[in-house]
């Protein structure tokens, strides 16, 4: 169990023609026994990171140590780290068991304990009734739970999960996120979780690291990123259905402060919501974009009108859209809500569920009426 | 008389048998959602219906016409495919223009459709196009301008969401019932994503084990699954289930050796084994009752999910509104169940059963 | 890892320089004796300073051949324009028989289908002498030998097997999807396998009919055996240089490059097709 540290890492691929800086001035701490989730969507670098990580890519600037040890020139082999791949890669001629077995195998563990382990392994993940089968023979999910046991049932200072459970049965996802995430605790395992899937990467992390571009654009705790996204990249990335976007230009007074919303919606609140940092800023930048989340916008009386698009009710929340000045806005529930589409909706936020971010250089003002 | 209507419809290829005696009725402007997972032969019950396959036995009528004689291109059907199936050596503008030109339309009248299309669609700006220079979600809108252009009288989607990505899914999720009801067609909409099968249909069709299931409307099949098998295909998490017999007072089910009451009452099924499902967010942390331990918190959504594990070993989920107080992992706690997601269901058949 | 060291690149060019000379060199030394007499070809040691003469290429035209013994009659010519007709009408009716056939193997399911097109495949096993002795006898009871019909029958034998099972692969990479699609937009059969099928595999159908031309022009033996001389092609008519005072090197050479040129204007002409196709091939769509 040890601390991962990457410090200033760059990563550069270059051809013939051009060089593509695909990982830029890259600092991250992973906490011993922390599980952290790099997330992005596909090019955005998280999975040149990962392999830099493993091994399987140099650095092109930049250290990476692992329990104060530098690993980055390292083969992948003596970096004492386990890692589980997207592409499920098991050994073809081995059955699942052996498959699960092979590193407590290599590391010449009784065979006794062995047995155990895969045991215990197979169980949690549900495969225990496929471990004499042979990898071509079971279905995709089966695959990617048995790469899953195979990584995680090693001792290894590290456990890297690339898109660990993109193939799995729904009916399994949620059960098995909670089973992984009580193990990865239990042994203290530090994790790098690497996925394009934010619910996975909520449900699993203590600590997600958003990327894009090549760049960190924030390194937070799952309800801080929700609550305080640093920039509106994240804000509109994180979060399902999206956050609702919208350009204001703000007027304020020593009573009330006034958000004049593209589209002619215009929202009210009394000053004091507001703190006084927050509104010096204002007068100085009124033209911001406003974040919404679906969840905040509760349907009732409200400023903000318009025709109702569609109501979804998906079993344990309810979807309603309705079209504002032109554009859709996206409202959710807990309970069930009902309205025809067609039919005339009002909607209203609390100023504490605001996000205001800085039109030009898009990064967070405030949240909640507060300072960012 | 229903627009679409299927009686004992079966396939099958070789001794395998894909469906059988499938029977359902579409009315006019109705969306029929066919649910089912993978392998479960939703594609090739669309094909039957466009023509392009032919079914074992049973009939296919199409306005009270029987449909076996009449060649896919006369059916009147539109179809839009999960890969699309966009011609590639056509720009969009022709690969949408392909049904009009098929009917002979003259060249206005081609332009005014695509042009309808088009716009309806949000695809005016890529018309001139080739399919390789679309992203996915434009060519996603160009097979459904394609397959609506004609105005057909049903409409085939075969799971046209599940090449785009996350946000355009949710934001065409949103658009397609308005756009579905503007083309009045009778649409049938195959899917493996519960979710979308309950935001856009009227009624959805459960097929499984080659059976239709259960037809009914979204919230029959999420309040009222007629077998635990369709309990389980609703819902996110899926259902929590125990296996258990009613108690002889039929008003409760044992739960590791306590009885544990249940709101309805089933005295008809007194000492019957069932199996005890409850959805996670009919899951709800109380003073009192039946205790377990919290083994992970792991967030969903706008939702919190507890891995739980109870009084003798049952391990379930509970899914809270992330607005409720929520327990560290480690803690115990004690639960109560609502009685609007709680179902009995028969442990040999598998079907709910009634109180 | 990302990068190669300057040995490897040393090696690799090393290398390839070496097939390219395995390769070219019978061409370039073909190309420079179609250039010289008889004399200088076999001379010992030999060597690449002579003097250029086109007295081989102006024999061939004219179809005077002067050897140490004599003039001789050549009809080189009439060969060159046999081997294209019956290489080009073999290949057409190949294709107009072959495509829609390896259509139907790619995409019907018939009794005995699989039979029929292994069949058709086992035709290119053979060896071609075993179909020749009683090809001869029939042919010649039918009046076909030495016709240009005759022959292109039979090099059918070569041309049809070769098409089908190549644009057989092709249909069956096309997603039959696109095709449904079309016929539900409203287009018969008949339409869409002329407006789809064959435009999206038409690569594919380029590169089996240049092969299949390829296959076709250097064919010997059937038309050996079945044509006599005014209906041979140059693969047979190349034999007329084999001659009693000697084998007339040089003419034979500047034959083989007069006899290159048609195949090779074809391949350029196809070779973006061939290019495309065959990586189109390898993509499932």
């Amino acid at each position: 169990m040890a601390e991962l540290v990457l410090n200033a890492v760059d990563k550069i691929y270059r051809t013939k023609k051009k060089a593509v800086h695909a990982v830029k001035d890259f600092n991250l701490t992973v906490k011993s026994g922390e599980i952290v989730a790099l997330l992005g969507s596909s090019g955005c670098g998280k999975t040149s990171t990962l392999r830099m990580i493993a091994g399987f890519e140099d650095v092109s600037n930049g250290t990476i140590t692992l329990g104060g040890k530098p690993i980055h020139a390292l083969p992948p082999s003596q970096r004492g780290v386990a890692m589980a791949f997207e592409a499920y890669s098991l050994y073809p001629p081995l059955t699942i068991g052996d498959n699960i077995a092979f590193a407590l195998k290599a590391a010449k563990m009784p065979a006794a304990e062995q047995q155990a382990r895969v045991k215990a392994m197979a169980e949690m993940l549900e495969i225990d009734g496929i471990l004499n089968k042979y990898p071509s023979s079971v279905s995709g999910g089966q695959q990617q739970r048995a790469s899953l046991g195979r990584a995680l049932v090693r001792q290894a200072g590290l456990y890297l999960l690339d898109e660990p459970m993109g193939q799995l049965e729904p009916q399994l996802r949620a059960v098995l996120r909670g089973r992984i995430k009580h193990y990865l605790r239990e042994h203290t395992c530090t994790t790098i979780l690497v996925t394009h899937d934010q619910t996975e990467a909520n449900a699993l992390a203590d600590r997600i690291a958003v990327m894009e571009g090549g760049v960190l654009q924030q390194f937070a705790s799952p309800a801080e990123l929700k609550a305080r996204p640093a920039n509106l990249f994240t804000g509109t990335f994180i979060g399902e259905p999206p956050m609702n976007i919208f350009d204001a230009t703000v007027e304020s007074n020593a009573k009330t402060v006034t958000f004049h919303v593209d589209g002619g919606t215009v929202l009210s609140y009394p000053a004091s919501e507001f703190s006084a940092a927050l509104l010096k800023q204002l007068v100085q930048n009124p033209k911001v974009t406003l974040g919404i989340r679906p969840y905040a916008l509760h349907a009732g009386k409200g400023p903000i009108t318009g025709k109702v698009v569609s109501c979804q009710w998906l079993g344990d929340q309810t979807h309603v859209a309705i079209e504002v000045g032109g554009r859709t806005v996206v409202s959710v529930a807990h309970e069930r809500i009902r309205e025809k589409p067609g039919s005339d909706l009002s909607l209203s936020v609390a100023s504490g569920d605001l996000h205001i971010f800085n039109r030009d250089s898009q990064s967070a003002m405030a949240h909640g009426g507060i300072l960012a | 008389m229903s627009q679409l209507s299927l009686r004992s419809l079966s396939k099958s290829f070789g001794t395998f048998t894909v469906f059988d005696k499938l029977d359902l009725d579409a009315e006019t402007g109705e969306i029929v959602v066919i649910f089912g997972g993978s392998g479960t032969g939703k594609t090739i019950l669309l094909r039957l219906i466009a023509g392009v396959e032919e079914p074992t036995a049973g009939t296919i009528s199409i306005a009270g016409e029987d449909a076996a004689d009449i060649a896919p291109e006369h059916r009147g059907v539109g179809m839009a495919f999960q890969n699309f199936a966009l011609f590639p050596h056509m720009s969009a503008a022709e690969n949408i223009a392909s049904p009009l030109r098929a009917m002979h339309a003259t060249e206005d009248k081609v332009a005014a459709g695509v042009a309808k299309a088009a716009k309806l669609l949000k695809i005016d700006h890529v018309l001139g196009h080739a399919p390789r220079e679309l992203s996915n979600g434009q060519k996603q809108r160009t097979a459904l301008a394609r397959a609506l252009a004609a105005e057909p009288r049903i409409l085939l989607l075969d799971d046209p969401l599940r090449n785009v990505d996350a946000k355009l899914r949710f934001e065409m999720r949103l658009e397609l019932p308005r756009l579905l009801r503007q083309s009045g067609a009778t649409v049938l909409y195959v899917t493996q994503d519960y979710k979308e099968a309950m935001a856009l249909a009227d009624r959805i069709a459960v097929l499984a084990g080659g059976k239709f299931v259960q037809i009914a409307t979204p919230e029959d099949i999420y309040l009222r699954p007629a077998t635990l098998g369709v309990a389980r295909l609703f819902g996110d998490p899926s259902i929590n289930t125990l296996d258990t017999a009613i108690a002889t007072d039929g008003a409760s089910v044992n739960v590791a050796g306590k009885p544990l009451s249940i709101a309805r009452d089933y005295k008809a099924h007194a000492g019957k084994p069932v199996t005890f499902g409850v959805r996670p967010e009919a899951v709800s942390l109380a003073t009192s009752g039946m205790t377990a331990e919290v083994m992970a918190v792991t967030p969903l959504n706008e939702r919190v999910v507890l891995l739980l594990t109870a009084e003798g070993g049952w391990e379930l989920l509970a899914s809270l509104p992330s607005t409720a107080k929520v327990p560290e992992p480690g803690s115990t706690v004690h639960l109560a169940f609502a009685a609007e997601g709680t179902h009995l269901f028969d442990k040999a058949t598998g079907e709910r059963l009634h109180g | 890892m990302d990068h190669t060291s300057t040995l490897e690149k040393l090696i690799r060019g090393v290398l390839i320089t070496l097939v390219v000379i395995f390769f070219m060199f019978p061409i370039v030394w073909i190309f420079l004796m179609s250039f010289q007499t008889n004399e200088s070809i076999l001379r010992i040691p030999p060597s690449v300073v002579f003097t250029p003469t086109v007295e081989n290429y102006v024999a061939l035209v004219t179809g005077q051949m002067k050897t140490a013994a004599g003039s001789l009659q050549l009809n080189f010519m009439q060969n060159l324009w046999n081997s294209v007709l019956l290489s080009s009408a073999s290949v057409v009716i190949a294709l107009i028989l072959g495509v829609p056939a390896a259509y139907a193997f790619a995409r019907f399911k018939f009794r005995l289908g699989e039979d029929i097109a292994f069949t058709l495949l086992s035709f290119r096993f053979a060896p071609p002498l075993l179909v020749l002795l009683p090809l001869s006898l029939y042919f010649k009871t039918l009046g076909l030998t030495n016709t240009y019909v005759g022959l292109i029958w039979v090099y059918q034998l070569i041309c049809l097997p070769l098409i089908l099972w190549i644009v057989r692969g092709y249909f069956e990479d096309l997603s039959p999807d696109i095709e449904h699609a079309h016929r539900i937009a409203g287009y018969s059969w008949f339409q869409t396998f002329r407006k789809i099928s064959i435009p999206l595999a038409l690569p594919g159908i380029a590169a089996a009919g240049l092969l299949a031309f390829i296959f076709a022009w250097n064919n010997f033996v059937f038309a050996l055996v079945l044509a006599s001389a005014d209906k041979q092609p140059v693969t047979v008519g190349a034999l007329a240089f084999v001659t009693a005072s000697g084998i007339q090197y040089g003419q034979i050479a500047a034959a083989i490059i007069f006899s290159i040129v048609p195949t090779f204007v074809l391949a350029m002409f196809a070779q973006r097709y061939l290019v495309e196709g065959l990586s189109l091939g390898a993509v499932k769509g």
